[in-house]
């Protein structure tokens, strides 16, 4: 390189250091209230995203003077960042927060109290109450429930046929779970009877589900309450499903996602999952949407439930918080419209069928919506309808406080008894119960 | 622990016969027995009996083949595994080729991982990194090597104490000052910044420039001085002219470490469109299929062979110095 | 930039005042040309290097969600990772991590080196195939061993299957998980350590080994009396740097174990970003486990400059 080029080149950096971050995000032009929404699909779904542009341009017409700009960061909810991004002050005006996280981002004064505002989304009153309840705080509301369903039982139809079981009557109880994971297993190499995740924090989660679904309780009264009968019972059975029948298959999945894709891969008879794991199946990993099916939590004595809200940059001004919330009720929450327009879902390719999304229960609105996504159903409803039947009397469970580091304590018990024969459950449920004990004891 | 790095200058022109690349023209085969080469542990003549020939070919033949199985053959998996079908890369025991080789699960990786982006963002953090590393560097060492400011000194140890704290020890903090940056009040999350400014920070940069424009005889600067020629022309037309061949083993280094790295952009660089390609392939991998993965580290993997084939010399003789970075 | 204005200026005034200006204003010249020079290196380096390592100190005695003001609370952080059950497991994961490597990352490469620098031919070819998996991309070389440890199609048990020997788990099992990991580390990572041998090895003056052979030394007595200690500061120095690069073990942990089974894998580094970003941000007690790690760091560092001043 000639000396003068290398000059140019070094004084371009230096050049850069100086104009670094000068460029700041414009001012609002004329009066216009811009807001930022979260959750524009990813570029690799592009019909979704050209469906999420189009009902933007839309709103912005029926809302003059509003300007919306979508971010589309993979996943929406991202708790790595999200404290950075709200101190920062990079946070969107309308941001989106996963059940698990509620009570966290309340409690720090994270999002913005909406209670006098809730009217802007009509159909607020048709969400079911309990749900309703779940972003409030002291008669505050903090949020628009977005979604909300409970955990069941997800299974292969084709597989059940092939192992000689009836796929119109899937499994009620967990020995039935456990009898008809051996029959899949017992197709040949390969084949698992029922998945379980063993780790990164997936393990402790799924325990807590099978936990809640034999009546146990993860948290009770500040105090770990998992080392019950019930507690003993997930451990125990899920160890004698991989050492005596092994009908559990020998790899340890970790990812969230790796359960979904074994899964889809056609040769998993079944798993714990919420709906969403059925559309996700169908959709994202390729299997045959005739294939899977989904039914109420073995026993049924509760479920885990899980779900979302939009709620509100607590640093929106009065004019960008109004068209927040027109946004909220236009996107989400009017039945044929933004992403309850189930006609073009369908034209779309989306998994429209699944029963995913229960927060409207059985108000008006919610007995429109179901009648549309019927209507409209791209796939074979049938095959959910033991779900919807059997979910719709199971207690909810809230994930308990600490989720994640009790989770990751658990994770220790649920690859033990997955890889190891002599894994002895007493123990490994002692040892969680103490090491929870010095977690839930700080404050 | 610095002094025991090599010189540049003295490894450049060592006075022992390295049998070094930049030594060893192509076609040069005949001596490849004894005369062209160093006396090493083992003698011409204990290598020229007739047992030290054997065990000597056998040895060879042992390392070629061990070397090609340990090296080459799992990314020739990783090569074949992408062409294989995914009912084929399932299969066992696995066939050694795929049968109907597909070149189409390349551009299907492409479009899932949206390689793209990636790519085009990880270049311009690498290109941009290169750019800003160098000036910043190159301009402090300068003025440590041959202003030799008050305090100079200080500023280099301090600058050099950072080496024994690895980045990743302190990833917590640096994180929350790119969320923030003191006195400035900079928001960094998602800007390219922040990956450059850490990167300039680099001690090891500044040392081995420092060092190497040290070698420098400081008549030929004086020189200039007198003649009045102000201390910018003189780095850039006297200074780093000689200097190409530590700039060219500092912009390698910079370069490469921005393509290797991972948890820095994971935390800084969340946003899908800003991500690089190493965090975008960790993000996606759970999500598509076992050959469209093999197929997306394949691209991945292209832009750094291709660094190393077109700067193979100065990456291995910029390691004796480059890779004490740990 | 300053220097540019003010370098005309001095020319100016100089020859008017008939005589060169003071040693006292030259060195104040040189001051200021100096720090114009060094500012963007010292903003980087204050910033983004010295100023996390004083954080770091702060942030372990602190509370906070990145909003509000931190507040100060003691011990509590150190309390909360000391009490953690995977802390034990941690430290102890990262030193067998750590000594494991050091024997495949160390002892392995220096031998290689030796074998390779008594080759004739191919040596081109062995350098660059042992060189390739540097230059991968970590996550590349990650996902790819992730799939050649799959205990079914996976490459390794299906290597095993072939000769007739049994599978192995591999990642699933707590008694060969982290071996597993410190093998892909040491793959995508002994290349560098071979090439910075064999350039070591290369400059042992070979009349060494003409006089140790006349002495009658034979080669393992050569290695011993002549190879060795001719690379004694370049073993030492690596020895350093290699056990404080795989104190910093993370991708792998995090891409293929998440920590298990059972914590056997486990890490400090992958402890600490568990508290920070996945633990719902508990930033001072992820200080505190940073904190703990770069004092054992120093410490190593400080043993390592003790041992080479005493070497000279």
């Amino acid at each position: 390189m000639k000396p003068r080029n290398l000059a140019i080149l070094l004084t371009t950096g230096l050049a850069f250091t100086a104009t670094a971050c000068g460029s700041g995000t414009g001012s609002d032009a004329g009066g216009d209230t811009t807001i930022t929404v979260a959750c524009q699909p990813a570029k690799t779904a592009p019909k979704l995203r050209k469906a999420w542009t189009d009902d933007v341009a839309t709103f912005e017409k029926a809302h003059p003077g509003v300007k919306v700009k979508s971010t589309d960061q993979q996943p929406c909810f991202d708790p790595k960042t999200f404290a950075a991004k709200l101190a920062g002050g990079q946070m969107e005006t309308v941001f989106v927060v996963p059940v698990t996280n509620y009570a966290d981002v309340i409690a720090k004064k994270q999002a913005k109290d909406i209670t006098s505002s809730v009217g802007l989304v009509k159909n607020y009153k048709d969400i079911k109450q309990d749900v309703r309840d779940m972003v409030a705080e002291n008669g505050k509301v903090y949020g628009i429930p977005n979604v909300s369903y409970t955990v069941g039982l997800v299974y292969n139809r084709a597989l059940f046929t092939k192992a000689g079981l009836d796929p119109d009557s899937p499994p009620r109880t967990w020995d039935e779970v456990r009898a008809a994971a051996k029959k899949i297993a017992d197709l040949g190499d390969g084949y698992v009877g029922y998945g379980e995740y063993g780790g990164g924090n997936t393990g402790g989660w799924h325990f807590a589900q099978a936990l809640f679904s034999r009546g146990g309780e993860m948290v009770q009264g500040g105090k770990p309450a998992f080392n019950s009968p019930e507690g003993k019972a997930v451990l125990q059975t899920l160890h004698d499903m991989r050492w005596e029948d092994h009908s559990t298959g020998s790899k340890v999945l970790i990812g969230w996602e790796s359960l979904m894709q074994q899964m889809a891969a056609g040769k998993t008879g079944m798993m714990l999952g919420a709906p969403d794991v059925v559309s996700d199946v169908i959709q994202k990993f390729q299997g045959k949407p005739e294939d899977y099916g989904i039914t109420g939590i073995p026993d049924g004595k509760a479920s885990l439930t899980g779900g979302e809200a939009y709620m509100i940059n607590p640093k929106a001004s009065a004019a960008q918080t109004k068209a927040a919330l027109q946004w909220i009720d236009f996107e989400f929450n009017t039945p044929g419209k933004g992403r309850f327009d189930f006609a073009r879902g369908k034209a779309n390719g989306e998994a429209v069928g699944v029963p995913n999304n229960d927060y409207m229960g059985d108000s008006a609105t919610g007995k429109a919506l179901a009648e549309q996504r019927k209507a409209n159903a791209a796939l074979p409803v049938a095959n959910y309808e033991p779900y919807v039947t059997g979910a719709a009397g199971i207690a909810p469970r809230l994930e308990p406080a600490k989720a994640q580091e009790l989770y990751a304590v658990l994770d220790v018990a649920m690859s033990a008894v997955l890889t190891r024969e002599s894994a002895d459950v007493d123990q490994l449920l002692a040892d969680a119960e103490s090491k929870a004990n010095s977690i839930l004891a700080r404050s | 622990m610095l002094n025991a790095t090599a010189r540049p200058e003295k490894a450049t022109k060592s006075p022992t016969p390295v049998p070094d690349l930049r030594h060893k023209k192509p076609g040069k085969r005949r001596g490849a027995w004894a005369d062209g080469h160093a006396r090493t542990i083992v003698s011409p003549l204990e290598l020229k009996s007739r047992w030290g020939r054997r065990i000597y070919w056998v040895l060879l033949t042992a390392v070629v083949v061990v070397f090609t199985l340990v090296f080459v053959f799992p990314l020739y998996w990783m090569v074949t595994g992408a062409m294989k079908t995914g009912e084929e890369i399932a299969r066992m025991p696995p066939s050694l080729f795929p049968e109907s080789p597909d070149l189409s699960v390349f551009a299907d990786a492409w479009e899932l991982f949206d390689i793209g982006t990636l790519l085009k963002n990880t270049l311009f953090y690498a290109g941009g990194a290169w750019l800003f590393a160098l000036a910043v560097d190159v301009s402090a060492a300068y003025a440590l090597s041959k202003l030799r400011p008050m305090f100079g000194n200080v500023i280099l140890a301090g600058m050099l104490a950072t080496l024994m704290i690895p980045p990743i020890v302190v990833m917590i903090p640096a994180y929350i000052t790119v969320t923030d940056v003191p006195v400035f009040g900079w928001h960094l999350l998602n800007s390219p910044w922040a990956i450059w400014f850490p990167v300039a920070a680099n001690g090891f940069n500044v040392f081995l420039l420092k060092r190497f424009f040290d070698s420098i005889p400081n008549e030929l600067l004086e020189a200039a001085e007198i003649d009045g020629v102000p201390p910018w022309r003189v780095l850039v037309s006297i200074i780093l002219p000689i200097s190409r061949p530590i700039l060219g083993v500092v912009s390698i280094f910079t370069v490469v470490a921005v393509f290797k790295d991972f948890v820095w952009p994971l935390l800084v660089l969340p946003d899908s469109e800003k991500m690089t390609i190493s965090v975008g392939l960790s993000q996606t991998a759970g999500a598509v299929t076992q050959n469209q993965i093999m197929a997306g580290l394949v691209i991945a993997s292209v832009p750094m062979i291709i660094v190393f084939f077109l700067f193979q010399r100065s990456i291995m003789a910029g390691l004796t110095a480059g890779s004490l970075k740990g | 930039m300053e220097t540019l204005t003010l370098e005309p200026l001095e020319q100016r005034l100089a020859p008017r005042r008939g005589r060169p200006p003071s040693k006292r204003r030259r060195a104040t010249r040189r001051n200021l040309t100096s720090y114009g020079f060094l500012c963007a290196a010292l903003f980087c380096f204050a910033m983004f290097a010295w100023w996390p390592i004083i954080k770091e100190v702060l942030l372990s005695f602190q509370q906070t969600n990145l909003v509000d003001k931190p507040s100060w609370v003691g011990l509590e952080n150190f309390r909360t990772v000391m009490d953690d059950p995977a802390f034990g497991q941690a430290w102890r994961n990262t030193l067998v991590f750590t000594l494991l490597a050091l024997v495949c990352g160390y002892v392995v490469p220096f031998a290689v080196a030796i074998v390779l620098n008594e080759l004739r031919h191919a040596r081109a070819y062995l350098r660059f195939v042992v060189y390739l998996p540097v230059m991968l991309p970590p996550i590349v070389s990650v996902l790819l061993f992730r799939w050649f440890y799959d205990p079914g199609p996976g490459l390794f048990n299906q290597a095993l299957d072939s000769v007739g020997l049994p599978g192995l788990s591999w990642l699933d099992s707590t008694s060969t998980a982290l071996i597993s990991l410190v093998i892909v580390s040491t793959w995508m990572n002994l290349g560098s350590g071979v090439l910075i041998y064999l350039a070591a090895l290369q400059n042992i003056p070979g009349d060494l080994y003409e006089a140790a052979e006349l002495d009658g030394a034979g080669i393992l007595k050569r290695i011993r009396h002549v190879t060795i200690p001719q690379t004694r500061l370049i073993l030492m120095l690596m020895l350093m740097l290699q056990l404080v690069a795989t104190m910093q073990v993370f991708i792998e942990p995090y891409m293929l174990t998440g920590g298990g089974p059972e914590n056997a894998t486990v890490t400090v580094v992958y402890l600490m970003y568990q508290y920070a970003f996945v633990y719902g941000g508990n930033y001072g007690a992820g200080s505190a486990l940073g904190l703990m790690l770069m004092i054992v760091l120093l410490a190593v560092a400080a043993v390592q400059l003790r041992l080479t001043r005493e070497e000279k």
